[in-house]
């Protein structure tokens, strides 16, 4: 049994269809790759399946359980993080603080004496320890993208979605950040890749997932998919505008 | 418990113990009975702002509502006790619940919208006084358009004499209240309450129940509110629809809680310490005559200009209010208190003692505000507007433990 | 059923007046995503300003406008130019004019009292003419304040629609960066687009000094109103103001008929509350800041 399974998504924003209908699975430890061109519906989905944004059709299920009414938070909870492509820290806590919150609302349940203690350790696993107190003003760009997966990995999820984790980085914070991706996935947590940088999802991907339109054009091996003609000409037809 | 916490409630309960016996000190002592009334004031205003402060201050969600929750209050006692002869002790906590029913129906409405959340929550809740308002008036099982006399309520005379009683009413409701508005500040609920006003769709997305705890905080808020203003009926004695459901409370509670600090439950005690003390000093001031006794002006109407301006002043210069920077400057300000006391003793040997404190609290408010705060915003090229993740207040004081 | 349609008459025409009074804050918090609770002192102090003029100067009413716009038209543009130079963010900007509007108020005490300021009719003879059409009257102040709101609207919509500077409004609505970026000039448009809206407010003003008593807490009164018609008519909509004070006029006019001139607020209310309810969505033309 799939650890996610999404069935027939729709989502129209106005008269737009955003999402068309689409359907698929994450297994339990795999690296799913979602591609496709700006406004193919990756960000929609993820808000999707995050609790962001509800579906007008299709069912969403989280390992066995229907979760498409569930809210946000109570997915939060069962194991369901995400991360977002521009980071949005809590901009008047400091940086421990920004970790303890999910520590405190999420699966742990913590008290906030206790989170705030236990938040350390996620600081230390993404490097940011020494940050601790700062303000988040403190913090990089890179830092402020740690931090998001800091908060995302606190709670302990079986599936995070990367929404552009590498968008805006610098070729060695490129780099660094692989290995972060590994080091999260090395600790059981399935992962979701949005990612503009194609080099990097083949690289990571244990699948992809391709996306055009609102719709599934392509699924597979990485180097199946990338082969395929309908996504080398979703991509040729529009990456340009948006490299 | 750590020990820390332990010190903070014990000396939290030992000034509230404390307060409830100096009412019968006032005969040994012998200082006016004024100053219960003016205490009982203060205590109100304490109340008024700490309860508004524990929903708008922590959530960010800006509440015009106070208005109603407060008159909700005033009229229960007005129906329940003035009209039907219920003791005063019975109308008090079914005034609060009354005020909490309200607020949570209007959460209901407002909080589940998707779009423009904060910004209609504000205008339907400027909305709801006139809308209590108007039933009030409408309903003559309520008010008729009349208003309702409180001389026959049967007060709490265990409680001493009026004065007596009403200082202690009022510390009672405003010790529940401050104690509440500090221990959400530092529960989960104050967490995720600080964690909404900074971004409510992360928060919610990291597992905080937005929706129920804006619901509980708005509830607990207008409760508060509702209690408090359930004993302040019997202050006014004669009540008004235009009296009670006036734009003064929702004001009062905003620049009180805004000139404080909202982010910290000391923050609205603050302000309403300086607010109260200050327009109750402009109150009785003569009118100022100017040029020669030309030109008179009426320091009664000056007052709600500087409340505007303050408040105007403090929004746009001084956003964290004056707690945090009471708490990096202690000393300064202390040193300023006493300076401004001596300074009013030599120069106004007859001042009255609340017009030296005014005088102290002016000294140590203009230490702790800097003059050029208002220049650096004008000059300086980034706003709110500009740059969101800017941190607008020092992290420390947020939802700190 | 005269007295109904009656009702309904005087409700459509008090629409025209509850639009001009809310298109300023419409426009405001549709496009400069500031909450300008300052309007209703402009709206006040433009009716105090007519009153003064028609009272004591023996100007004639509708003559005041000329005077009195002026003013408020660079009383807002100068609000709007200090708005931008501390860079107010959307909720300072309800607290920060909420402080003006009880400093202005307070202004409007000292200087007129508390007490009820009323053109006297000798100044004033539109405040008991009106227009007969079989058995129904149409007051003139009202009637003309309707004709005025509709020829303003239509402006509007006309200089919002066809115009270069409506065209640059719109930009800003949508995304102020990329108006900028595509050489907007953000400051210039918001500050004309303030004067534009004090001045609708300015005009409201002298329409209701014509037809009614002033005192200084009627701007904070008008909230009940404004509010509903804003939310109901969609931010920022010219036209949605208009039909939205029109449909507020009427439920307003009727309520009051009906049960009486005390029950006017609680139907407006319970309109407002029924739209967040059941059509929140569709009503707003902004998307979502989250």
């Amino acid at each position: 049994m799939s650890l996610l399974q999404f069935d027939g998504i729709h989502k129209r924003f106005g008269g737009v269809a955003a999402l068309g209908g689409v359907s698929g699975t994450l297994d339990e430890g795999e690296i799913l790759g979602l591609v496709g061109p700006n406004g193919s519906g990756k960000s929609t989905l993820i808000n999707i399946l995050s609790g962001f944004a509800e579906p007008n059709e299709g069912r969403i299920s989280f390992a066995g359980v229907d979760v498409t009414d569930t809210e946000a938070h109570h997915r939060f909870g069962a194991g369901i993080a995400r991360t977002y492509q521009i980071p949005r820290p809590f901009s008047s806590m400091t940086v421990r603080h920004n970790v303890a919150v999910p520590l405190i609302f999420g699966k742990t349940k913590l008290h906030p004496s206790a989170a705030t203690e236990r938040a350390m350790h996620w600081l230390e696993f993404a490097g940011l320890a020494s940050y601790a107190d700062q303000p988040v003003s403190e913090l990089n760009l890179h830092q402020l993208k740690y931090l998001e997966l800091a908060r995302a990995l606190a709670s302990e999820p079986r599936v995070l979605f990367l929404d552009e984790v590498l968008a805006g980085l610098n070729p060695t914070e490129i780099e660094e950040s692989i290995l972060m991706i590994r080091r999260i996935h090395d600790l059981g947590i399935s992962l979701v890749i949005v990612e503009h940088v194609l080099r990097v999802v083949n690289a990571l991907s244990t699948r992809i997932v391709a996306l055009n339109q609102g719709l599934v054009i392509a699924e597979g091996a990485p180097t199946d998919v990338m082969a395929d003609p309908e996504v080398v000409k979703a991509y040729l037809g529009s990456r340009w505008k948006h490299a | 418990m750590s020990r820390r916490t332990t010190v903070r409630l014990g000396s939290f309960a030992a000034v509230a113990v404390a307060l409830w016996f100096l009412p019968t000190l006032q005969g040994p002592i012998g200082f006016p009975i004024f100053y219960l009334l003016f205490g009982y004031t203060l205590l109100f205003w304490f109340a008024q702002a700490s309860s508004w402060n524990m929903f708008t201050g922590y959530s960010g969600y800006f509440s015009f509502g106070q208005g109603a929750f407060f008159g909700v209050g005033v009229y229960t006692t007005g129906v329940l006790a003035a009209k039907r002869g219920w003791p005063l002790i019975a109308a008090i906590p079914v005034a609060g619940i009354l005020a909490a029913a309200l607020g949570l129906s209007l959460g209901f409405v407002v909080f589940r919208l998707r779009r423009l959340q904060g910004e209609i929550f504000a205008l339907v809740t400027l909305a709801v006084a006139f809308v209590v308002a108007a039933i009030a008036r409408v309903s003559s099982k309520i008010d008729g358009g009349s208003g309702i006399a409180l001389n026959d309520v049967q007060l709490p005379d265990f409680l001493g004499t009026f004065p007596s009683m009403m200082f202690r009413l009022g510390l009672v409701i405003a010790v529940l209240t401050v104690f509440a508005a500090a221990t959400i500040q530092h529960s989960r609920l104050g967490w995720g309450l600080f964690s909404i006003n900074d971004d409510e769709a992360v928060a919610e997305s990291l597992g905080v129940p937005t929706f129920r705890h804006k619901m509980m905080a708005f509830g607990m808020s207008a409760f508060f509110a509702g209690l408090s203003g359930a004993v302040h009926a019997i202050q006014i004695s004669y009540i008004t629809i235009e009296d009670v459901f006036s734009i003064r409370i929702p004001l009062f509670v905003i620049v009180m809680s805004v000139l404080g600090g909202m982010r910290h439950w000391m923050g609205p005690i603050v302000g309403a310490t300086i607010i109260h003390t200050l327009t109750d000093r402009l109150n009785r001031a003569s009118d100022l005559e100017l040029f020669g006794g030309n030109v008179t002006v009426s320091l009664d109407h000056l007052n709600d200009i500087i409340i505007g301006l303050l408040l105007i002043v403090m929004v746009l210069a001084v956003k964290d209010g004056l707690w945090p920077r009471l708490v990096d400057r202690k000393w300064a300000a202390a040193g300023a208190f006493v300076v401004g006391i001596l300074i009013a003793r030599i120069w106004a040997p007859e001042m009255s003692p609340i017009g030296q404190f005014v005088a102290g609290e002016l000294g140590a408010v203009a230490v702790l505000l800097p003059s050029s705060a208002v220049i650096d915003r004008w000059r300086s090229r980034g706003g709110p507007s500009e740059t969101p993740d800017e941190p607008t207040s020092q992290p420390t004081v947020g939802a700190t433990p | 059923m005269t007295l109904y349609g009656q009702a309904i008459i005087s409700g459509v025409l008090a629409g025209g007046l509850y639009a001009m009074m809310s298109l300023g804050v419409s426009l405001s918090w549709g496009v400069l995503k500031i909450i300008n609770l300052a309007y209703f002192s402009f709206i006040l102090l433009a009716g105090y300003g007519s009153y003064e003029l028609a009272a004591n100067q023996g100007w004639d009413p509708f003559v005041t406008v000329l005077a009195v716009v002026p003013v408020f038209v660079i009383v807002g543009g100068l609000l709007q130019l200090f708005f931008e130079k501390v860079k107010i963010g959307e909720f300072e900007s309800l607290l920060v004019t909420f402080g003006l509007l009880i400093m202005l108020e307070s202004v409007a005490r000292s200087i007129w009292s508390a007490d009820f300021r009323r053109i006297p009719s000798t100044e004033n003879p539109y405040a008991s003419s009106s227009l007969r059409i079989g058995e129904f009257a149409f007051p003139t102040p009202q009637l003309s304040a309707f004709l005025t709101a509709i020829v303003i609207g239509l402006l509007m919509k006309y200089l919002l629609d066809r115009t270069y500077f409506g065209k640059a409004v719109r930009a800003l609505a949508q995304d102020r960066d990329m108006a900028r970026a595509f050489g907007v000039d953000h400051r210039r448009v918001a500050v004309l687009l303030s004067g534009l809206a004090a001045a609708t407010a300015a005009i409201a003003g002298v329409f209701i000094a014509m037809s009614q008593a002033l005192f200084p807490s009627l701007a904070v009164e008008w909230f009940g109103i404004v509010f509903p018609v804003v939310i109901l008519g969609g931010l920022g909509s010219t036209l949605g103001a208009l039909g939205a004070g029109v449909v507020i006029g009427v439920v307003a006019a009727i309520a009051s008929v009906t049960w009486g001139p005390s029950y006017a607020p609680l139907a407006t209310f319970v309109i407002l509350i029924a739209t967040l309810l059941f059509r929140p969505d569709g009503l707003f033309t902004r998307k979502a800041s989250v």
